[in-house]
């Protein structure tokens, strides 16, 4: 095998071959890399959503849970030993209760709207720190510490806002009276002082009253019904859980956000196993294309294979000239596609993120993602290209030359 | 003898078998300019390209420097071609995409020969076909004439043992065809170039030194 030569024919075969081809081809290759990159990140971006909102709402990196004997987690000071360990960012503590929430629509006991919701206790410095509720306030405002006959509800259980249990909400605005019938027995009436909107259903059918208000509802004191650890870097979660372990919370339960996401975390799996289903038959459609090109490259050549064999070059030679041209349209579409998904696509979709069910989308383009594309694309040019140069350099001398 | 020829025979097989070559025997001399004629489908191409390793002859040997030349494998045949055999065809077998200087340092490129020689190799061959003039211009700025030879200066930059030319002036004009086989006598003259020409013109033939003459896949009159 020559590659000086190949490398030669093959450069020479670019500069000075059909340029609208050339352009063409490249511009397949571009296409078929960018539909390798978009569908894996925007699955990606989707997947991220999700467990953003599972994070940054819900369940923060750890949640730590009273052992299954236990109602509370019974630690005075559990917040102040979490917040030692470094590296811990936030720590919220809540009480969570599951009250009927009561509304009289026209104040004449006849129009009682109601239901079952989960109402949790905050300390509002605290809990911005852990969750992003406060930042989704959607009319009225957040907590105060101080605040005591004031509940801030999810825009299911008031109602309106684009939610998506309308048929089960209360319907109210800012400013009503509801009425909640807590789990011991006792009834409490409070101002609707804030309506607040995630992209998480589930957080959306959820109220906030403050600690305090809570405590004297509960008769507890400085204890919690859930903690929720806030951790520098997301991914760490389990070494943070042993060291928890080893301040002193023995009993508790301990989980990371990922073990508590339930069918979501179905879902993120089924999101990766269509995106590598969708990267498989996008990397096949490549490799198609490349054979297609250089099939018809070799057809259109046949009687140069012919001329280039009587000379002397080795079949080899003529495979490695076909499958250079074929490398050469992979990278550069891997290229081309980089530039275009780099500097088009994805500032495109961070100024305008898709808005899914699960959150605010846009691509999640990882190195990962990148490097299997890449190697995709070539590799498909590179097996693409040398079937129909093999065919074709296999093909005898008379019959190349007689075309 | 450079080449021996013994009992060479093709059949092309299909449905019916076709027997092309029967039992062919003959040799060449060093720096011989021999002429293969015949009418149409007497065998004479087809002897052409058994004899330069174009094609696999069914039965017999072709013996060139006391190799036979049947038994070589594909690898060692094209080293062969490469190495010691030259072609000109009769549709010039040009790669349009080479200018007339790559085309015909294209065989001392692929022989690992350096740049530097393989281009002044090159340009002198072209230089001695006339065409020194126009070594950047590509074939199809050429005329007819020009582009034959374009490649005869390929089949000769490697300094070929044989010559082999298919109807070398089958497509070109009267005047460009008495341009080749001139050509072709000069260099058989001055330095000793063994060729092997098929045609039909026995006008051209003049120009060989011998004419072997097939009829129907043999040798009728040698």
């Amino acid at each position: 095998m020559n590659v000086k030569t190949a490398l030669f024919l093959a450069i020479t075969s670019i500069k000075r071959g059909n340029k609208g081809t050339l352009a063409m081809t490249i511009l397949i290759m571009t296409l078929a890399y960018v539909n390798l990159v978009f569908i894996s990140s925007i699955f990606g971006g989707i997947v991220q959503a999700i467990n953003s909102q599972a994070i940054n709402n819900q369940y923060s990196n750890i949640v730590i849970t009273p052992n299954i004997n236990d109602t509370y987690i019974k630690k005075s000071h559990a917040r102040q030993y979490l917040l030692a360990i470094p590296g811990i960012t936030g720590v919220a503590t809540h009480y969570v209760d599951d009250p009927v929430i009561e509304f009289d629509k026209n104040s004449t006991g006849e129009n009682i709207e109601k239901g079952r919701w989960t109402l949790k206790s905050i300390v509002p410095q605290e809990e911005e720190k852990v969750t992003n509720i406060y930042k989704s306030i959607v009319a009225g405002s957040y907590l105060k510490a101080t605040d005591r006959d004031q509940i801030i509800l999810g825009k299911e259980i008031a109602g309106g806002y684009g939610g998506d249990l309308g048929y089960l909400s209360l319907g109210v605005k800012v400013g009503d009276q509801v009425d909640v019938h807590f789990s011991n027995g006792i009834k409490r009436t409070y101002i609707v002082k804030g309506i607040f909107s995630t992209k998480s259903t589930q957080v959306n059918q959820s109220a906030f009253i403050t600690k305090k208000e809570m405590e004297s509802v509960l008769h507890v004191h400085n204890w919690s019904s859930e903690i929720l650890v806030k951790i520098a870097t997301t991914g760490n979660e389990n070494k943070y859980i042993k060291e928890i372990r080893q301040t002193g919370f023995k009993n508790e339960d301990i989980k990371k956000w990922s073990d508590l996401m339930g069918f979501t975390a179905g879902a993120s799996k089924s999101f990766d196993m269509i995106s590598i289903i969708l990267g498989v038959i996008g990397t096949i459609v490549a490799g198609i294309t490349i054979f297609i090109i250089i099939f018809v490259s070799v057809v259109n050549k046949r009687k140069q294979i012919g001329i280039l064999k009587a000379i002397g070059m080795r079949e080899g030679t003529i495979v490695l000239y076909f499958v250079i041209q074929a490398l050469f349209y992979g990278i550069v579409g891997v290229l081309f596609g980089i530039s275009l998904i780099l500097f088009v696509i994805r500032p495109f979709f961070i100024a305008n993120p898709l808005s899914f069910p699960v959150g605010w989308v846009s691509l999640k383009i990882t190195f990962n993602i990148i490097r299997i594309s890449n190697l995709s694309l070539i590799g498909a040019a590179l097996i693409g290209g040398f079937f129909p140069a093999y065919r074709g350099a296999k093909e005898s001398i008379l019959n190349s030359l007689w075309g | 003898m450079i080449i021996q020829v013994k009992n060479l025979k093709k059949t092309y097989e299909g449905t019916v078998p076709v027997k092309v070559l029967k039992n062919i025997n003959f040799g060449i001399k060093k720096g011989e300019f021999v002429a293969l004629m015949g009418r149409s489908g007497s065998g004479k191409s087809t002897l052409l390209h058994q004899l330069g390793l174009l094609d696999t002859p069914t039965a017999g040997e072709i013996i060139i420097e006391n190799i036979n030349l049947v038994s070589l494998t594909e690898k060692q045949k094209s080293q062969f071609r490469l190495k010691k055999l030259g072609y000109v065809f009769q549709s010039y077998a040009l790669l349009p995409e080479l200018t007339v200087l790559e085309s015909v340092f294209l065989p001392l490129m692929l022989d690992d020969i350096p740049k530097k020689e393989y281009k002044e190799k090159a340009a002198d061959m072209l230089i001695n076909v006339g065409l020194g003039n126009k070594l950047n211009h590509l074939p199809q700025e050429l005329s007819g004439g020009e582009q034959q030879r374009i490649a005869i200066a390929r089949a000769l930059v490697n300094d070929p043992l044989i010559l082999f030319a298919d109807e070398p002036t089958a497509n070109l004009d009267r005047e460009s065809s008495l341009t080749v086989l001139k050509l072709f006598r000069k260099l058989n003259q001055n330095i000793g170039q063994t060729i092997i020409m098929v045609t039909h013109e026995p006008e051209d033939a003049k120009y060989a030194d011998r004419i072997i003459w097939l009829r129907d896949g043999v040798i009728e009159e040698n």
